[in-house]
């Protein structure tokens, strides 16, 4: 007897557990729309989803496409010449690059960006405006120029180009990251942390068991922007990077400002637009991690 | 497998056309401030004394090459022929694709106005034309070195098209690579009787409306289409002088504007709009828009036939009056941080049996720079052995009464000129 309700006591601590919102979670919705504007709904979701979908459509059949030329609607004939030729042309090395180079910016830059974020969002803090003004200023600078200017202090000062263009990457990261976490710390309640301090909780434990879990998806979202500035980046991987780092955007660039290379040039953007995809979809998903959870 | 040159002065594709300000900004940024730093940094000369000692220096080196890289073929000739040759050498070859070669210049002169002169991330340059113009003008490119390499001894040092890069002494400050030649393309199957001569083509095309048309300058080939027409118009290359004068300008230009300006209503869209790179010229030809183009890189049009791009009735056609010719070359940036890595790749390239496999059409199809009468019989046998293109006719053919480029101050002139008259009167 006692033994089947402490059953039916946990199967209902472990519903509540599941059920439980966290900041972060996505809510219930308040309504759901029925009849036309339900169908309404659906038209335009499909209608937007073709919107970002079909621009990919030509990219795809270019990808396996051997010749193709007008007015012929489709490829005359297909084959695997344009992935040949874009592994010919260093995909590979450069897709290996432009990996690594994302993941090491948005190591920096999330990181950074929380702190940021987290002192920003309380008040005191003295010169808070200035601080804000200062972050966000790399999206406000025309980019070439600024790249161009701090090129000559990277080399004046010896820094090597691996390190110049990451530091410049993660500058230009941090205001997304930082401005991606602002937003979950306003939504954010201290009160969690604070209880777990007056449990006991030393304040390292109550940073890796209860903060970090709970900002866990904003975490996850800030990283993927960082990612994307990495990984879309071509001016400074160019300018800062000096040839050292031959990342998918330089080999894409160089490669489309020729003819013919027509199918190379779709198999390359393809892939420089599937891991962003990926993430995305990873990121989506992102919940957070089961706060409080003993080891 | 694209049409085009390393000398190209537009970026072509959409991806890049956001960018194209910033380059512009950049290479205009990147000379002022050049202009301000270069001379407290004079080029140093070669610290060798022969080859041996470049060899014994090179062993090791990595050597950058940048160098546009929108052409299949030369990328590929660059990995996979180029690259092992210069290794067993002793020199790793590292090519680094770029989309204008003056973002190569542009690292080279911040590196130069940040101190940087000895230890440069830019090994080695695909240059030609305005670009070593440019660069020899802010001291940029390590100059007296070309006649250390033993190659040299293959090249002849009267060949005009060699000795001036487009009226700028080369003066040892490049190694020749490859000869180009400007060219028409006809499609034979809808041009059966092409015409001979240039006004020949302008005179086809009024008869033929809608078929033809030709890059809206400054791009590359535009503007030696304006040069083509000059010298037509002039009666011949002989009486265009090859120096900048704003005489001569004024004396021959108005001829030239004049015959555009009457041919404009038979182009393609009436001249309303040209397309804006050779690339888009090619494309317009490829999809059969027009019967007749231009390109300054014949050397690549059998691959482009051969995989379909263009139709397999083009034909290269031969002019009495003679079409402009070009070389393009290495360059060393004085403050590149191997030196001798790169001149030892600069002689592998000269060598015969480089020249010989990059000017094989299934290869890369570039014209050598070497000369034929200079070389031993088995040598020159290697190069008669190539295998004809049915497209592209023989360098000497096609080099017949080749036309000498003029300086590159006529350039920019006849750019803006075009760009007043013909571009803004549309």
């Amino acid at each position: 007897m006692t033994l089947s309700t402490s059953n039916v006591d946990m199967e209902r601590a472990q519903r509540e557990q599941r059920e439980r919102r966290m900041p972060g979670d996505a809510g219930r919705p308040l309504s759901q729309s029925r009849g036309v504007m339900r169908t309404a709904r659906i038209v335009s979701t499909v209608l937007v989803a073709l919107w970002f979908a079909l621009p990919f459509l030509p990219l795809v059949l270019w990808s396996f496409a051997n010749s193709w030329s007008a007015p012929d609607v489709l490829p005359m004939s297909v084959g695997t010449d344009g992935l040949t030729a874009a592994i010919a042309n260093g995909a590979v090395a450069a897709f290996g690059d432009s990996l690594l180079l994302s993941l090491i910016v948005a190591a920096i830059a999330t990181p950074v960006g929380a702190m940021a974020a987290r002192a920003l969002s309380r008040h005191g803090l003295p010169f808070g405006r200035l601080v804000s003004v200062l972050l966000f200023s790399p999206v406000l600078l025309p980019p070439f120029a600024a790249v161009l200017g701090i090129n000559v202090v990277l080399l004046r000062a010896w820094v090597p180009p691996e390190i110049g263009v990451i530091l410049v990457l993660v500058v230009v990261a941090i205001p997304y990251t930082t401005f991606s976490m602002l937003v979950a710390y306003a939504a954010y309640d201290d009160g969690f942390d604070e209880a777990a301090r007056t449990l006991g909780a030393t304040s390292r434990f109550a940073l890796w068991r209860i903060h970090l879990p709970l900002i866990a998806p904003a975490l996850a979202r800030s990283a993927f922007l960082a990612f994307l500035v990495g990984w879309s980046d071509y001016l400074v991987t160019l300018v800062v990077g000096g040839g050292q780092l031959v990342t998918l955007p330089l080999i894409i660039a160089s490669s489309a400002s020729g003819i013919g290379n027509e199918s190379s040039v779709a198999v390359l953007s393809l892939s420089a637009v599937i891991p962003p995809l990926i993430l995305l979809g990873l990121v989506s998903r992102a919940r957070n991690l089961n706060p409080g959870r003993q080891s | 497998m694209p049409i085009r040159n390393p000398f190209r002065r537009q970026p072509s594709t959409t991806a890049r056309r956001r960018i194209l300000p910033f380059l512009a900004t950049a290479a205009v940024t990147a000379v002022a401030l050049s202009a301000c730093s270069a001379p407290t940094t004079a080029p140093r000369g070669p610290e060798f004394f022969d080859w041996s000692d470049v060899q014994v220096a090179a062993d090791g080196q990595t050597v950058k090459l940048w160098m546009w890289g929108g052409d299949d073929q030369g990328n590929a000739y660059v990995d996979d022929v180029l690259a092992p040759a210069a290794a067993a050498q002793g020199v790793t070859l590292e090519r680094v694709p770029i989309a204008d070669t003056k973002d190569a210049l542009n690292r080279v002169f911040t590196e130069l106005q940040a101190g940087r002169t000895t230890d440069g991330a830019v090994d080695l340059v695909w240059i030609n034309g305005d670009n070593f113009r440019t660069g020899k003008q802010a001291d940029a490119w390590l100059c007296d070195w070309t006649g250390l390499l033993p190659n040299m001894a293959a090249v002849s040092d009267t060949d005009p098209l060699l000795t001036e890069d487009f009226g700028t002494p080369v003066d040892g400050c490049e190694a020749p690579w490859h000869k180009a030649q400007f060219s028409f393309v006809y499609n034979s199957a809808t041009v059966p009787n092409p015409p001979t001569t240039i006004e020949g083509i302008l005179e086809w095309a009024e008869a033929n409306p809608g078929r033809f048309t030709y890059p809206a300058a400054p791009d590359f080939t535009g503007s030696a289409f304006l040069r083509s027409v000059l010298y037509s118009e002039s009666g011949g290359h002989e009486n265009v002088p090859s120096a900048y004068s704003d005489e001569a300008f004024d004396e021959l230009s108005p001829a030239l504007f004049d015959r555009l300006e009457a041919l404009t209503p038979s182009l393609w869209r009436e001249g309303s709009t040209y397309p804006a790179t050779s690339e888009q010229l090619t494309k317009l030809y490829a999809d059969g828009e027009i019967d007749m183009m231009m390109t300054y890189g014949p050397a690549t049009l059998t691959a482009l036939v051969e995989n379909g791009t263009l139709p397999d009735t083009t034909r290269v056609l031969t002019v009495d009056d003679g079409t402009l010719g070009n070389a393009s070359f290495f360059g060393i940036p004085s403050n590149s941080g191997n030196i001798a890595g790169a001149m030892v790749v600069a002689n592998e390239a000269l060598s015969v049996e480089q020249q010989v496999a990059k000017a094989d059409p299934t290869v890369w199809g570039q014209f050598t720079v070497l000369d034929l009468d200079a070389l031993s019989t088995a040598d020159r046998a290697l190069f008669e052995a190539l295998p004809q293109s049915p497209v592209v006719p023989s360098f000497d053919v096609l080099s017949r009464n080749a036309n000498p480029e003029l300086s590159a101050e006529w350039v920019p002139a006849l750019d803006e000129a075009w760009r007043t008259r013909i571009a803004a009167g549309q």
